[in-house]
């Protein structure tokens, strides 16, 4: 197999994998999850592995720390600073992993030892892989987490992992891979599941590690968007196959290859631009694929695609794909552009929600979390509101209380004239919710069919009535009849998600609430899930909650928009205002940190802690973590005041312009 | 290009065929006993409670294929139609054990609070006490019969499976589908018989077979000690109880029959339930 790298490039690259191939053996199937995968990291190099679940990324991590599962077939080579990883024995393994290569897990909490405290994980592991006493080791863990962000690294070090938000765990995570001072870092993963403000933090620190010290940093993500901007080369993988390698830059600007291409337009873009969906979904290979894996989903597949497979081929020195009609077209045109919102009428409200509380008590003792402090909202039908905020907002909380599976502690919500509280069986159903969990919020052991007329039931349906009602909603999902019969674990996370808008449907309900329901689907499967929900949304006959950690989704399809912070609304405006001209700190925050793709960040503001760091005793809420904090803000509560079209809860507002353009 | 394998470290058990095994042994087990009970009076000459008047502590062979007991009663009649008595017992107290216990588990784990507290406490008490003394007891209280005993060991049983359905519940009604389900507007009997019902009772599948068993073993003890089933009903317990005495006179063929039928099906009734379990674990990996 060829290899696109240069001799130069060759003489400092510290892993090169050749020609990669993994077959998996188990009784009664057997996968080809890596087939031919080339690629190469250098020392201070960060390349970026991305592609959707299931195209082989986090097996290409394992066969480089020589981890591969059990009844695995590998051949090729993994190169690693002259050796190869697949030939090593138990003891050069050892040494390899750790000091050569270290990964950092997806999920660092269940990769932290729960009963041992996280400072003595990381001491136990300098002792025995750096061979340091214990006096130095704890200095050398205090510097670490140091380096990594983490403040008062001495108290962090008697912390359990339990103790930890995400964000810090994730950085606990990142201290114990460098700690060993490998050549070359391993990132599965490493920001999912953590909110915008933090995804940037962590991935500034990869990038931090190959400056400073020089290693070698493979980051593995689905979001190609988002770990661009810290990527030196990315290398995208589609069904164990790698179908375009080179320099990130480029790559997200003009990707060639129709995958690539299809990735980023999957994404939604905070600057409006429209998401295109690509229909279909990854094969599951059973041996080496024969043609291109990519052809029935791609709009320029010819019949060279479907008979052959494509070979690598360079199209610039360090820019290669494996694709036999690359596209040259910059990206940017294909999604820019205004999306049209369907002029809808504007009706009834249909939510009314004044001045709500929720206080959860914990169970022993006295005390509990107040997850909303004083929330006010009116919907219409029609109209589409989108929530936005970080984890830990009161994001879920709301939709919660809208739904009546909470109680308001103070305030009063009314869905469609009537108080949650008083709602009747059949009045409760016209509020509908879609889940964040497609699969996990289907009972398993119901068909599909059940799930979806089971708001019917409770509105007392005939079953006649209800097959005709289930059947007219599965159309619009565009999704088979066949499929009613069939249970949950049967579903890909695409067709559970169909379902779950179904069911919300198929009562024609006033109110939908959407809760974070593209999180958990890979990004060209979110992408035609939005396009259903954008249609959902869309309807006059009811209005829509869009709730999201994502701020690009949610410009999509909201009419106007709310920005919680720690159960506060801090901002409220119509979309477009608050987007284009965000007014609160805490806003323009969240907008500066979501990734835009091929644009340079404008002068942002930068929070100063994370949110599990601040807490707010009384004054403004943001106060702990705000850069323009003055006495005024931590000694006055502040409440939404008119700034233009929208509001926000922030009395600088005027001077922050300015403000911002000093710091 | 030399090809690196990376070789299975686990045992062959992962692939479900050990789990498959085990199953069809104790279900084979179990069905034959079944049968052997059901058709009993096509397989023997002699009632069970008939007495032959030619003779007493015959030995094996000839007329009586196991010999007689003290009483003239002919033992292989004996043994085959105790299986009925002790098989349906055992199956029977199990099932009303996880009827009642499921419901008491539903309902302390879903509605919780008071409910929670007062039934769970109740269950408490049930299992402060060893199983078979509290067996002991209450079989004391209600006296013996087919019936009562059926309650005695039903009623010693359903605790552990009120706990093991309410730890179940408490984790499931967190679950995702529950809110669906609440949002579809299901009232809360719905919930506990449509979602909560069916996605609990796997580990009740796995643990029923082990513990019909274990509740043969419970009927036998019971009537060994004589408050179960009395003379001249055909009970295996009651039978060996009988026949210990002539053991020591070298007369095995009273009591040794009875104790391997009892042995066999404890058997096929643990390998069923191991085999179970096998797959139920096989499946969540």
């Amino acid at each position: 197999m060829p290899s696109e790298t240069s001799t130069r490039e060759q003489a400092v690259t510290m892993l090169d994998i050749q020609d990669l191939s993994v077959v998996i053996h188990r009784p009664g199937r057997q996968v080809a999850a890596l087939s031919n995968v080339s690629f190469s990291v250098a020392p201070g190099e960060v390349v970026g592995l991305v592609g959707e679940s299931g195209g082989g990324k986090s097996m290409v991590a394992r066969a480089i720390v020589g981890m591969l599962p059990s009844g695995s077939h590998a051949t090729g080579r993994v190169g690693f600073d002259g050796a190869d990883v697949l030939r090593m024995d138990a003891a050069d393994l050892a040494a390899h992993r750790g000091r050569g290569a270290a990964i950092c897990f997806q999920n660092p909490r269940g990769a932290l030892s729960p009963t041992r405290t996280v400072g003595r994980q990381l001491i136990d592991r300098l002792v025995t892989h750096q061979e340091m006493t214990g006096e130095r080791a704890r200095e050398t863990a205090k510097e670490l987490f140091e380096s990594v962000g983490i403040r008062n690294p001495a108290r962090r070090l008697e912390a359990y992992p339990h103790e930890l938000s995400g964000g810090m765990a994730q950085r606990v995570m990142i201290s114990l891979a460098t700690g060993c001072a490998p050549g070359l870092l391993i990132a599965d993963e490493p920001t999912t599941g953590l909110d915008v403000t933090l995804t940037r933090e962590i991935l500034r620190q990869f990038r931090h590690a190959a400056d400073t010290d020089g290693r070698g940093v493979l980051l593995i993500s689905h979001d190609l968007a988002s770990i661009a901007e810290v990527c030196d080369r990315v290398v995208v993988l589609y069904a164990g196959t790698v179908v375009e390698t080179g320099p990130a830059a480029k790559v997200l600007r003009e990707p060639a290859h129709p995958y690539t291409r299809a990735l980023l337009r999957s994404v939604p873009d905070v600057g409006g631009g429209r998401v295109v969906a690509t229909a279909g979904g990854m094969p599951l290979m059973t041996a080496a694929p024969h043609d291109c894996p990519f052809a029935p989903r791609c709009a320029h597949a010819g019949d060279d695609c479907r008979s052959t497979r494509p070979e690598t081929t360079a199209l610039e020195p360090g820019w290669s794909l494996a694709c036999f009609h690359p596209q040259q077209a910059p990206l940017a045109e294909a999604t820019s552009g205004e999306p049209t919102k369907a002029d809808t009428r504007i009706g009834d409200v249909v939510l009314k929600i004044e001045d709500a509380h929720v206080v959860y008590r914990s169970r022993f003792g006295s005390g509990g979390h107040h997850a909303l402090r004083g929330v006010s909202l009116e919907l219409k039908t029609g109209e589409t509101l989108g929530v936005v905020g970080e984890s830990g907002c009161g994001k879920s909380t709301l939709a919660k209380l809208i739904m009546g599976l909470v109680e308001p502690s103070e305030g009063s919500v009314e869905v469609a004239g009537k108080s949650v509280k008083k709602q009747s069986r059949a009045e409760r159903t016209r509020a509908q919710m879609v889940f964040q969990d497609p699969i996990g919020s289907l009972s398993p052991r119901r068909t599909v069919g059940d799930s979806i007329a089971e708001p019917l039931r409770a509105a007392k349906v005939s079953t006649a009535e209800r097959a005709k009602k289930t059947e007219a909603a599965l159309a619009r999902m565009e999704l088979d009849g066949s499929i009613l019969t069939r249970l949950p674990h049967e579903l890909s996370g695409g067709q559970a998600q169909r379902i779950g808008i179904a069911r919300a449907l198929v009562g024609q309900p006033d109110l939908i609430v959407f809760d974070e329901p593209t999180s958990a689907l890979d990004v060209t499967v979110q992408a035609q899930i939005l396009d259903v929900i954008a249609d959902v949304a869309a309807d006059a006959g009811h209005g829509s909650v869009f709730i999201s950690h994502d701020l690009a989704t949610v410009r999509g399809f909201a009419d106007r928009v709310v920005v919680l912070y720690l159960g506060r609304v801090v901002e409220e405006g119509p979309v477009d205002e608050v987007f284009d001209r965000p007014k609160h700190p805490y806003t323009r925050a969240l907008l500066g940190s979501a990734p835009r793709l091929g644009e340079t960040r404008t002068a942002a503001v930068q929070l100063v802690k994370d949110l599990d760091e601040a807490d707010a005793a009384t004054g403004c809420a943001l106060a702990a973590r705000c850069p323009f904090v003055t006495d005024t803000c931590r000694s006055q509560e502040q409440t939404l005041q008119s700034y233009g079209e929208s509001r926000a809860a922030c009395w600088r507002v005027p001077e922050l312009p300015a403000l911002i353009e000093k710091s | 290009m030399a090809a690196i394998e990376m070789t299975p470290v686990v045992s062959v058990n992962r692939d479900g065929r050990f789990a498959k095994a085990l199953i069809y042994i104790g279900g084979g087990i179990l069905v034959v006993a079944a049968l052997a009970a059901l058709l009993a009076p096509l397989l023997t000459k002699w009632g069970p409670t008939e007495i032959d008047p030619s003779g007493t502590l015959a030995a094996p062979g000839g007329e009586h294929l196991l010999g007689t007991d003290g009483n003239g009663m002919d033992v292989w009649s004996r043994v085959l139609h105790a299986a009925r008595l002790d098989l349906g017992i055992a199956v029977l107290a199990v099932a009303l054990a996880v009827v009642v216990g499921t419901i008491l588990g539903l309902l302390a784990g879903y509605l919780g609070g008071w409910v929670d507290d007062v039934l769970m406490r109740i269950v408490d008490i049930f299992q402060a006490f060893p199983t078979f003394i509290l067996a002991l007891a209450v079989s004391a209280l209600l006296g013996g019969g087919f019936v009562n005993l059926v309650i005695t060991i039903a009623a010693v049983n359903a605790p552990a499976y009120a706990r093991l359905v309410r730890a179940e519940v408490r984790t499931l009604r967190e679950m995702q589908y529950i809110d669906a389900a609440k949002t579809s507007g299901a009232s809360t009997i719905g919930i506990m018989w449509r979602h909560l019902l069916p996605n609990s009772l796997t580990p009740v599948r796995v643990i029923a077979p082990l513990n019909c068993g274990w509740a043969m073993l419970t009927l036998a003890g019971l009537s060994f000690l004589g408050l179960g089933v009395t003379v001249p009903t055909a009970e295996w317990g009651s039978m060996i109880s009988l026949g210990t005495s002539d053991v020591v006179a070298g007369r095995w063929w009273t009591s040794v029959p009875p104790g391997l039928a009892l042995l066999v099906c404890v058997l096929g009734f643990s390998l069923l339930g191991e085999g179970l379990q096998e797959r139920a674990d096989a499946r969540r990996r």
